[in-house]
């Protein structure tokens, strides 16, 4: 279990170090974000001709799903625009400190110092998604909402409350990170023991403290780290390492191992599942339940939607974790079906893999007509507003879907072997586990490849 | 230090504000500053035509962006012998319309999006000095003094299809006057029968081979290129209503006949089952002087649009004698 | 690391594998026909959504639009069908391709345009059976009974980051139990 530091690699450090490189990134990004609100509330009400549906649920959401996730864990939070206007508020800077800011800074909470809000936002949104991933003013007028949830989040709150407890995105970036090949840590914890200031929870001259109220001497698990690096700057011992390290390390740590973790990986487990029935299936009458919010269909549609993510998921998931239990003669331990629930985090990220890559390569192309006409009034910047619609990869993708699907079987099932042994129950405790997963991936593979 | 950490900061404010308010500015300015006249295409019921009404002078080029908010939709003008475009969602399409001659122009949508279709047209006056007050003649059936609402049921039906190269193999020299265009445009088939059956030349035919003579009369007042242009000008314009056999049920006939309540809020009138050319009774007491009537003044409350000021007075006659195809056999 | 046992063993389940994605099966044993569908499209469902023919069947679609110009585009095959209401339109093809392919519309006619799909199944989907039979093998491979040593030093290897110092326990688990009180 070989863990190599990727900052020992030349520029990794100066680049990071500095703030420029992430600042201009941010900025493109958050220009991208208010460009995308603008389009939605002034551009063509055709979805796939506006920017702000082509360019956040397609092409960010296939960067993100795809690509920053898997690999970056949540790499995708240190350039997010959302709460930067907030953040550079509270920070009075948009630099390095320099002063006061605005705000509050009051302390989140106890009670909320969970994810279940997150959970709830998720749950929100995705009741909705029929109509918000179609309707540009829609789109427009969410990601409005979370810039200024984000804004008056960081007003009134410490650091950045919105994105740990708040962000619907960052609730299941934070869960999937525990897979991703590639964590923040400190280098020696000793160092960090005799450092009496903190300086990367508290801050100093040369950044802030982490914005994510996190401690990164003790950061053991990729959850709530935002990636940000703010520690990296401030270290004065440069204690602080990214490591490339193998997929997956962070589901077989045993602490913080939590509920409102467990039914996070439940929701994006389920709904990927219902996406795929619902968003790529062939029966149009769900879709129409499904858009038309506010009908008697839609209220059959989201009563289905929400029993199936938060009671037959789950409780199908507890007659398994159950079942491995019989033979010891014991209650489901609250424990076990907590621990045995991270084997959902591998077997969700590649359920949502599969079902983004048909639904982004079958709508990509679009893509190009958006970039030059991005509001639909007869652009033409660069050449393409004329490109029709094709689908690419339309003969590869169920051969690829079908090998995304069985890695993630193949990757949860060996997770549930590990956290049995960990739990000290042995094969037959992570059977029922194992064969819950594999009746997931029959299912995902009829609905996306038969 | 501290002067120069200013100057970064002041820096980075100014480049993310720059970015950040600078494109959608700059998207409104374009905006702003762009003058073409943009007609928006929406269906019918959300709207139709946005704006519906433009003028223009003699003479003067008349840019037009046209972008779809919805559906597929098409642009053309009636009465005119250009093309129809295209004008797809999210898309825009620009087009230059100039006018010789002043007068009221009508635009229509070409591509079909719904029950109120027919619905979705628009005018573009064209100002000039020499007002054209050429009304024209008036139509057939108005010089005929025909009542097209009333019933024209025939009185006499054949048993099958009457064929035209039947009626022509009979060998039966007709008299010049039964073979003219206004002959045939003035009676029914139904009148032309008994006109024919009382004839000295049929006394040897059979009541169906008089038939089939009118078929050959019928025929011998168009032509194949006739029948084609007509045949596309059918699909694209009646068959979803009258069916693409003509038996009136084509793909929107259940919603005109079930919805006719739904009609009279959203329309203003009724709607009912449209008509079926393949129902000899109705077809063949009409007369293409009725049927031409029925085309250019619509139905009067029941969904039957009026194509006056779309389709020329060769469009609409061309449609007349491709009626009749669901009736006669003309090869 | 691996006994001699568990090399057979992991051969033997390599060797499954292969065969299971790769071995040529037919597609069907049925004669190739003639098969004609009618497919009405609406905004935005395809009546019938799933239609089954036979490989190398000669297939006669009719796409017929209720409402808006809908266009159907069959993945894998790359054949797209317009139709406006009013104007069936008429597509011939022979089905040589086997397995399961999705149809979309291929002209934007509204909100869900994206998700309107219906499904071409053309013979047995053996890539489905196939995926399923590595699942299965997948599943058991892992539920197999193995040697307890090996996942003990794995896990051992999983919980240490290899910290340095004399007071390396005691400071790692008190660092990160600040981060659990949140």
């Amino acid at each position: 279990m070989t863990r190599f530091d990727l900052t020992t690699l030349p520029l990794v450090k100066p680049l990071l170090k500095s703030r420029w490189p992430q600042f201009v990134i941010q900025s493109i990004a958050l220009g991208g974000f208010i460009f995308a609100i603008f389009a939605g509330l002034v551009g063509t009400p055709v979805g796939n001709h506006n920017f702000s549906i082509v360019f956040v649920w397609i092409a960010w959401w296939a960067l993100l799903m795809l690509v920053a996730v898997p690999i970056f864990g949540r790499g995708w939070c240190s350039i997010c625009p959302i709460p930067l206007p907030g953040e550079w508020l509270q920070r009075g800077a948009a630099l390095a400190p320099q002063g006061h800011g605005l705000g509050l800074g009051w302390r989140w909470p106890n009670r909320l110092r969970n994810i279940w809000l997150q959970n709830g936002a998720f749950t929100l949104v995705a009741l909705f998604s029929a109509v918000v991933l179609t309707q540009p003013s829609v789109t427009a007028i969410v990601l409005a909402a979370f810039l200024f949830v984000a804004l008056g989040a960081s007003l009134i709150f410490e650091r950045r409350a919105f994105c740990r407890y708040l962000c619907p995105v960052g609730g299941f970036i934070g869960l999937y990170s525990q897979v991703a090949p590639l964590e923040v840590r400190v280098k020696d914890t000793a160092v960090c023991a005799a450092h009496t200031e903190k300086t990367c929870y508290t801050g100093n001259a040369d950044g802030y403290g982490c914005p994510w109220q996190v401690f990164p001497g003790g950061l053991v698990k990729n959850t709530y780290c935002g990636t940000c690096v703010e520690c990296l700057r401030t270290c004065p011992h440069d204690n602080v390492a990214i490591n490339l390290r193998p997929p997956g390390a962070d589901l077989l740590r045993p602490t913080g191992r939590k509920l409102d973790e467990a039914f996070k990986a439940f929701i994006m487990l389920g709904s990927a599942m219902a996406y795929s029935a619902v968003m790529l299936g062939p029966w149009g009458g769900i879709k129409s339940a499904a858009y038309s919010v506010g009908s008697v269909a839609w209220f059959g549609y989201a009563l289905v939607f929400l029993a199936f993510i938060f009671g037959i998921l789950p409780g199908l998931f507890l007659l398994a974790v159950s079942l491995g239990e019989l033979p010891a003669s014991r209650r489901p331990t609250r424990k076990a079906f907590i621990s045995f629930a991270y084997t959902l985090v591998p077997l969700g990220l590649t359920a949502w893999i599969a079902f983004s890559l048909s639904f982004v390569f079958a709508n990509i192309s679009y893509l190009w007509p958006a970039l030059s006409d991005p509001l639909g009034w007869g652009w033409n910047l660069f050449g393409t507003a004329g490109v029709g619609w094709t689908p690419y990869l339309a003969n590869a993708l169920p051969t690829l879907q079908a090998i995304v699907l069985i890695g993630g079987l193949i990757w949860a099932s060996a997770t549930a072997r590990q956290i049995a042994v960990e739990l000290k129950g042995g094969l037959q405790q992570a059977l029922p586990v194992i064969v819950f997963c594999f009746a997931v991936t029959l299912g995902l593979l009829w609905l996306l490849v038969g | 230090m501290v002067a120069s950490r200013l100057n970064t900061e002041f820096a980075a404010r100014v480049f993310v504000l720059g970015i950040a308010l600078g494109l959608p500015l700059a998207a409104l300015i374009a905006r702003l500053a762009d003058k073409t006249i943009e007609l928006r295409a929406r269906v019918a019921e959300a709207g139709g035509w946005t704006p519906t009404d433009l003028t223009v002078a003699v003479g003067q080029p008349l840019i037009l962006r046209l972008i779809s908010d919805d559906v597929l939709h098409g642009f053309a003008l009636g009465q005119s012998d250009g093309p129809a475009i295209d004008v797809p969602p999210g898309q825009a399409v620009e087009t230059t319309l100039t006018f010789d001659r002043p007068g009221k122009y009508v635009f229509y949508c070409t591509r079909w999006c719904g029950l109120g279709h027919w619905r979705m047209r628009g005018t573009i006056e064209v100002a000039g000095t020499t007002a054209d007050s050429t009304t024209g003649q008036p139509p057939l059936y108005v010089t005929l003094g025909l009542n097209i609402d009333a019933l024209h049921e025939a009185a006499v039906t054949p048993k099958g299809a009457p064929s035209a190269t039947r009626g022509a193999q009979l060998g039966v020299a007709l008299p010049a006057n039964y073979l003219t265009q206004d002959y045939y445009r003035a009676h029914s088939p139904a009148e032309v029968w008994q006109a024919l059956r009382a004839g000295s030349f049929s006394t040897e035919l059979t009541d169906d081979e008089v038939w089939d003579l009118v078929a050959f009369v019928w025929r011998s007042n168009t032509t194949p290129e006739t029948l084609a242009e007509a045949k596309t000008l059918y699909a694209q314009n009646c068959a979803a209503c009258h069916g693409e056999t003509g038996a009136g049920d084509g793909i929107a006939a259940a919603a005109l006949r079930d919805k006719a309540h739904e009609a009279q809020t959203e329309f203003g009138h009724l709607t009912q089952a449209p008509a079926d050319f393949t129902n000899a009774d109705h077809m063949l007491g009409a007369s293409p002087a009725l049927l031409q009537g029925k085309i250019i003044r619509g139905g009067m409350g029941t969904g039957m649009p009026y194509w006056g000021p779309i389709f020329t007075e060769v469009q609409t006659w061309a449609l007349v004698d491709y009626l009749w195809t669901f009736q006669f056999e003309y090869k | 690391m691996l006994t001699r046992n568990s090399r057979w063993l992991l051969i033997a389940l390599a060797l499954t594998a292969l065969v299971i994605a790769l071995v040529p099966l037919p597609a069907t044993l049925a004669q190739p026909a003639d098969r004609h569908f009618r497919i009405e499209a609406s905004s935005f469902e395809y009546t019938p959504p799933v239609i089954a023919v036979n490989p190398g069947d000669r297939v006669t679609l009719e796409l017929v639009s209720t409402d808006y110009v809908h266009g159907l585009y069959i993945d894998g095959y790359d054949l797209d069908l317009t139709a406006d209401p009013g104007q069936t339109a008429r597509l011939t093809f022979i089905a040589d391709k086997p397995g399961a392919f999705r149809f979309r519309c291929s002209v934007t006619c509204g909100p869900l345009h994206p998700f309107m799909i219906g499904k071409l199944n053309v013979g047995v989907n053996w890539l489905l059976w196939r995926a399923a039979g590595l699942a299965v093998l997948a599943a058991t491979a892992i539920a197999i009974p193995r040697n307890r040593a090996t996942f003990k030093d794995r896990l051992r290897g999983a919980l240490s980051p290899r910290p340095r110092g004399p007071l390396r326990v005691t400071a790692r688990t008190r660092l990160e139990s600040i981060n659990n009180c949140k």
